[in-house]
């Protein structure tokens, strides 16, 4: 018994041990080992956070028994089996999948065009800035109760908590894209008569498109951090849903982890597809260095 | 028959409010530039030669005094006098074909691309059409820049040191290839520099700016034919005369 306590601290020291072996290995190396040893690290202090915190439970009358508290890594991977195995990890995920990108695109349609024209023109600035300012620092948790409200427990309201999670980011980065547009391209575009639409197509979208990209980056990974809250209320599927249903039913923590780490796993694949976007020709540019 | 002036710049003076101040920039210019002549404004930095072209391009307004243009008064930019700009004001997202074919939107695609063609040629581009600035050298890059001004046959091209963020071979390369297309194409040329050199190699004349307020403090007519004998005594001595007139002494 006593050598298995012992053993985590084993496995994490010689995780550590990496940090100085790998110091002179190829980078090619260190990408593959140093996180692998980060992991074994925090799964390590997972476990023995868990572990600690373990207590016996002596009732008159009873043998005294174990209390698990908190879940250990090892009790959470029968969790995802059980998970995959009645099909609620797939359902779940792609009905908060399915919510993020609806809002996400609602809010891309909307954020895009009006945080064009603000930043462009002055008077849609005047007229609309004020009112973009005063609304986003409002959480999008917070207008759950409105939502419900106006969309009742279906679909709607979760799309709606997510839009305006992903709306601000977008239309205050698109205005402030526009409004970094260095003068001389629109001296260059004025001066060849540029005008109108075709000055918006050629000009200032083109050069307004990398801040863009960025500015959904960061308003796909907010859709995706509200989705869970949107679902935490009135809905019945979602990784949200699972989540707290887990724990309403049964205390059922070790389902609730996997959740957890599920929507991790969907939010790092999420961002790597949208970062994607990045790599596009007529983004590039804005990445590199000239 | 003489030929209208190109450019007539009256008793221009132009004024900028800073912290309730009113500061001067340029004080009571006049200026005449005649057709295909290429003039060189040479003045320290910060004096406002920049101001001045950047009046002629329409992008700024007089305080006081006049303008015109053919004859006719600058009232905003206009595809017909064409700026270059210092920081080559060429789009980072597009190719150098679509770059140089900026001005030429409304063509059709057939002529569009025959022009652009032609003006990719002229500048020794050839084989990076599909390529983006940030694929090409400053020298290349400040090329595009020049192509796409030239494309839309200009008659007057504003030029705000239009070299000077290149390293000093590919200038002078430039200033070579310049005077080549000047040749060709005939437009009138204002190049605005703080070079003494570059503007003795360039211009037929050169307007001599003080610092500010800046008045030109002289015109100097550079009679020497292209290419010009950078060792010859009038090379020299036209030289000598614009570092006298900028108060710096030629020997150091």
């Amino acid at each position: 018994m006593g050598f298995l306590a012992f053993e985590p601290l084993a496995l994490s020291a010689l995780a550590l041990l990496a940090i100085p072996l790998t110091r002179r290995a190829p980078e090619r190396l260190q990408r593959i080992v140093l996180p692998i040893a980060t992991a074994v690290v925090l799964l390590v202090a997972w476990h023995a956070f868990a572990v600690a915190t373990r207590y016996e439970l002596r009732m008159p009358g009873e043998a005294p028994r174990t209390v698990d508290v908190f879940p250990t890594p090892i009790q959470v991977l029968p969790a995802f089996v059980e998970l995959l195995g009645d099909g609620r990890l797939v359902r779940y995920a792609i009905a908060s999948l399915y919510r993020v990108l609806t809002g996400f695109a609602l809010a891309a349609a909307l954020g895009i065009p009006l945080g064009l024209a603000a930043g462009w023109f002055t008077r849609v600035s005047f007229a609309a800035d004020p009112f973009i300012q005063a609304l986003r620092p409002i959480s999008p948790l917070a207008w759950i109760p409105i939502s419900i409200l106006a969309f009742g427990v279906e679909d709607g309201a979760a799309i709606f908590i997510i839009f305006l999670g992903a709306f601000f980011p977008i239309v205050t980065g698109t205005m402030t894209a526009v409004r970094s547009i260095p003068v001389a391209y629109v001296r260059a575009a004025r001066n060849f008569g540029l005008d109108g639409l075709t000055l918006f197509r050629v000009v200032v979208f083109p050069a307004a498109l990398p801040q863009i990209v960025t500015s959904l980056r960061i308003a796909l990974g907010v859709g995706w951090l509200v989705v869970v809250a949107a679902e935490m209320n009135a809905i019945n599927s979602g990784l949200g849903f699972l989540i707290v249903d887990a724990r309403n039913m049964g205390m059922r923590y070790d389902l609730v982890v996997a959740g957890m780490l599920c929507i991790g796993l969907i939010g790092v694949l999420l961002d790597w597809m949208i970062r994607r976007l990045e790599r596009l020709d007529e983004v590039r540019w804005g990445f590199s260095k000239v | 028959m003489p030929q209208p002036a190109k450019v007539v710049v009256e008793h221009v003076t132009k004024t900028f409010r800073r912290n309730d101040e009113e500061l001067i920039v340029l004080d009571d210019l006049s200026l005449v530039v005649e057709p295909s002549e290429f003039v060189c404004v040479l003045g320290p930095s910060g004096c406002g030669k920049s101001t001045l072209l950047n009046m002629i391009g329409g992008f700024e307004v007089p305080s006081r005094g006049s303008l015109t243009i053919d004859g006719h008064p600058v009232r905003g930019p206009d595809p017909r006098r064409v700026f270059v700009f210092q920081e080559y004001g060429i789009f980072p997202w597009a190719t150098v074909v679509d770059n140089i074919g900026l001005g030429l939107l409304r063509r059709p695609t057939a002529e569009r691309e025959r022009i652009v063609a032609h003006y990719v040629d002229l500048v020794g581009l050839k084989g990076f059409e599909r390529s983006f600035p940030s694929e090409l050298s400053g020298g290349m890059k400040q090329r595009v820049a020049l192509a796409r001004a030239l494309a839309v046959a200009p008659d007057l091209v504003l030029m705000d040191e239009p070299l000077g963020a290149l390293d000093s071979l590919t200038r002078l390369q430039m200033r070579a290839e310049l005077l080549r297309i000047w040749k060709a194409e005939r437009m009138t040329v204002m190049f605005v520099t703080h070079d003494v050199d570059e503007s003795v190699q360039l211009a037929d004349r050169v307007v001599v700016l003080s610092p500010r307020p800046s008045r030109i403090v002289d015109v100097v007519e550079v009679a020497l034919p292209h290419p010009r004998d950078i060792g010859s005594p009038e090379y020299n001595r036209v030289k000598n005369r614009l570092y006298e007139r900028l108060g710096v002494r030629h020997e150091i």
